[in-house]
């Protein structure tokens, strides 16, 4: 059974047909990539996996491990071990990154039968997993992602990731916005992240990020349709020739 | 029923009240409270009182021997105590040198009721009432250069259904002293009107904390009257949680050079509760500066009110006055009130404003439930964040987390009825 499966999504938005009959399945271990033009639709899906207000499906189903998702509230899907890194992190003035994270951390250990960590074996986990990614103590004592750079606000998506532990990840253009140095950081801590059991969809424009983390599939979306896959020689193509050819032949 | 209330004093206030303006005070004392401002009358077209005309109530006579033992919620703090609107020494704490406490006598309490009826708040409904209806004006002194350390708390408690209670304290800081007071409100009467005079001497410096937390049925009419010396600083914070009706309306007047004003607050609203901060600042001299930070969090069918007003004279040149209000509603039929008002006669003055009224924020809510957290305990999380920032914004920093928890369980109160 495929840990992820998205059966002939559609999609509305302000009457606006955005996802057009999408379908395709994650199995256990695996890395797809997600690749398409500017306004295909990228974001869209991710908000519609993670189960955001208004992105309800108009017909079609998706399913987490087996379990439909159609009916569940996004925190009831986080839960469940869905996790959406953002292409835009969200600023929460006076919400500290410490105490945010414990209470997603604990959020989720509960959901799995799991003891609640206290305050001392958290932030020491926290702690440890922040330094992997470079990410600097005094950054979880601040408000979360208020006054982070571009590149700050996608390694704090990355070190949750981390520490959430998900069974499928979504990352909507995590590159987007990293230095080099930082996206070889940041795809270094999504790679020690992956294992037989769990799978990463990855949202991006660039071949780059893929040469860190290398995709077993390669999904094209254009006008809210997977118009091709293929392997990692399919992200080749579009760097090379861009999208217009795959568009035309489709 | 007035003529009931002992003490020489107040019948000669009140004989002088009749005079002063035997209009007001027969339409509102002698008449059992029956009149109430007109809803057409500015300030009160927000936060009208007509239910209160409905009311029988009459003034209570302050049983001193009620007893009362609710604890300090600071450790180690002073206490004064206040039982139906009557100081209660007995049951005080003693009071470290440099500070006293006094009942006035008649011609104090005469230049008391003389400070109010010159200020803006002549016409105040507990202007009106409290003067001749309080059992006495108790003053608190803190002598010249004494600084207190120690924390202050202030308990008004006592009343009862269909009854009345008038306390009334004039705080008077000499020069170079200062203190921190914490005032908690927790009547069961059904009318509160307290009246209080704060004067800052010359560098003198008070931050003041009142937390209005009195019984559901309550209506608290609060005048508050403060005047500012040169260089002295007044720094107060308005938690309004409880009652069903809770108006803290105070006027400030900044009569020194370089002094410096914070009128800041927070209002807790649910059911079917009234709260209004009330305020009006008045720049009478140059070079000072006066911030009113408050925010409201409403759910339920309450309202929220906050009226704050500036004025600038011709002569105070190089103010600075800053006011902004928020108010989050976490239920459609809750409804929250801003009015700013600036006068500015003066032209080399800096005066911001702002107001916004909203709910919680789609995106920071889905970020939050994204990572797992039920929307409840996401909401709790985003007003938290929103009432931390203002508290650790303005109030001093060794009450802050007091201050915090009090607001807190108000707070989960209120999401607890709204999800
Ligand atoms: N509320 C809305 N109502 C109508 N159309 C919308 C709404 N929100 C987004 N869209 C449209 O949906 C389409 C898909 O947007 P989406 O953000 O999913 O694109 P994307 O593939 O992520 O683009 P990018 O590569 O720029 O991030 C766009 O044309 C966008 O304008
Ligand atoms: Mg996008």
């Amino acid at each position: 059974m495929s840990l992820l499966e998205i059966k002939n999504a559609k999609l509305n938005l302000d009457d606006k047909n955005i996802l057009k009959d999408l379908s395709f399945s994650v199995n256990r271990g695996e890395v797809h990539a997600i690749m398409g033009p500017n306004g295909s639709g990228k974001s869209t899906l991710s908000y519609m996996l993670a189960g955001r207000d208004g992105y309800e499906l108009e017909s079609g189903d998706i399913y987490l491990d087996g379990q439909s998702l159609s009916e569940m509230e996004a925190d009831e899907r986080a839960r469940s071990g869905l996790f959406l890194a953002f292409q835009y992190p969200v600023e929460l003035p006076g919400v500290g990154g410490m105490s945010f994270l414990r209470e997603a951390v604990n959020s989720r250990r509960k959901f799995l039968g799991e003891d609640e960590l206290d305050h001392l074996a958290f932030v020491k986990e926290a702690r440890k997993v922040a330094s992997k990614m470079s990410v600097k103590d005094d950054m979880l004592k601040r408000a979360v992602n208020v006054g982070f750079s571009g590149g700050e606000k996608k390694r704090f998506e990355i070190l949750q990731m981390a520490m959430l532990k998900p069974k499928v990840s979504i990352l909507d253009e995590t590159d987007s916005g990293l230095d080099v140095d930082a996206l070889k950081i940041v795809s270094d801590g999504v790679n020690a992240q992956r294992n037989d059991d769990n799978a990463i969809v990855v949202i991006t424009h660039y071949q780059r990020l893929l040469d860190y983390i290398v995709p077993d599939f390669v999904h094209i979306l254009s006008d809210g349709r997977i118009i091709k896959s293929g392997g990692p020689e399919l992200a080749l193509e579009v760097e090379k020739n861009g999208y217009a050819g795959l568009i035309n032949a489709a | 029923m007035l003529h009931n209330i002992k003490g020489n004093y107040i019948t000669s206030v009140k004989d002088h009240v009749r005079q002063y303006n035997e209009k007001s005070f027969r339409k509102l004392a002698s008449n059992n409270f029956k009149s109430w401002p007109n809803p057409r009358e500015e300030t009160w077209r927000l936060s009208r009182l007509g239910v209160l005309s409905r009311k029988e109530i009459t003034p209570i006579i302050p049983d001193y021997k009620k007893n009362f033992s609710s604890f300090s919620k600071f450790n180690g703090s002073k206490i004064i105590r206040f039982v139906d609107g009557a100081l209660r020494e007995d049951l005080s704490s003693n009071l470290p040198p440099g500070l006293s406490l006094n009942i006035l006598g008649e011609e104090d309490s005469l230049r008391c009721f003389h400070k109010f009826k010159d200020s803006n708040l002549k016409d105040h409904p507990s202007t009106n009432v409290s003067f001749s209806c309080t059992p006495s004006i108790v003053k608190l002194t803190i002598e010249k250069d004494v600084k207190i350390r120690d924390f202050f708390e202030i308990i008004y408690e006592g009343g009862d259904d269909n009854l009345s209670v008038h306390p009334a304290l004039h705080i008077e800081l000499k020069d170079n002293s200062s203190i921190t007071i914490i005032e908690r409100f927790n009547h069961l009467s059904s009318l509160i009107m307290p009246l209080q005079l704060v004067e800052l001497k010359k560098n003198a410096s008070m931050n003041s904390l009142k937390i209005f937390n009195d019984s559901q049925q309550s209506y608290n009419l609060s005048a508050n009257c403060t005047f500012l010396s040169e260089k002295s600083n007044y720094n107060s914070f308005s938690l309004i949680k409880g009652g069903l009706f809770t108006r803290s309306e105070t006027h400030a007047y900044l009569k020194g050079k370089n002094c410096n004003l914070n009128l800041n607050g927070v209002y807790l609203s649910s059911k079917n509760q009234h709260h209004d901060l009330t305020t009006a600042i008045y720049h009478d001299v140059p070079k000072c500066t006066s911030k009113q930070i408050v925010r409201g969090v409403l759910g339920g069918e309450s309202t929220g009110v906050f009226q704050g007003k500036v004025r600038v004279a011709p002569d105070a040149q190089k103010t600075d006055g800053q006011q902004m209000s928020r108010a989050i509603l976490l239920s459609e039929n809750a409804t929250a009130n801003a009015k700013p008002e600036l006068e500015i006669y003066a032209d080399d003055v800096i005066c911001a404003h702002g107001a916004t009224v909203g709910e919680i924020d789609d995106e920071q809510l889905f970020y939050i439930k994204s990572r797992g957290v039920s929307e409840k305990k996401a909401k709790l999380i985003l007003i938290t964040a929103f009432l931390k920032d203002i508290i650790n914004d303005t109030v001093e920093e060794s009450i802050q987390n007091f201050v915090f928890e009090e607001a807190e369980q108000a707070l989960s109160e209120i999401i607890s009825k709204e999800i």
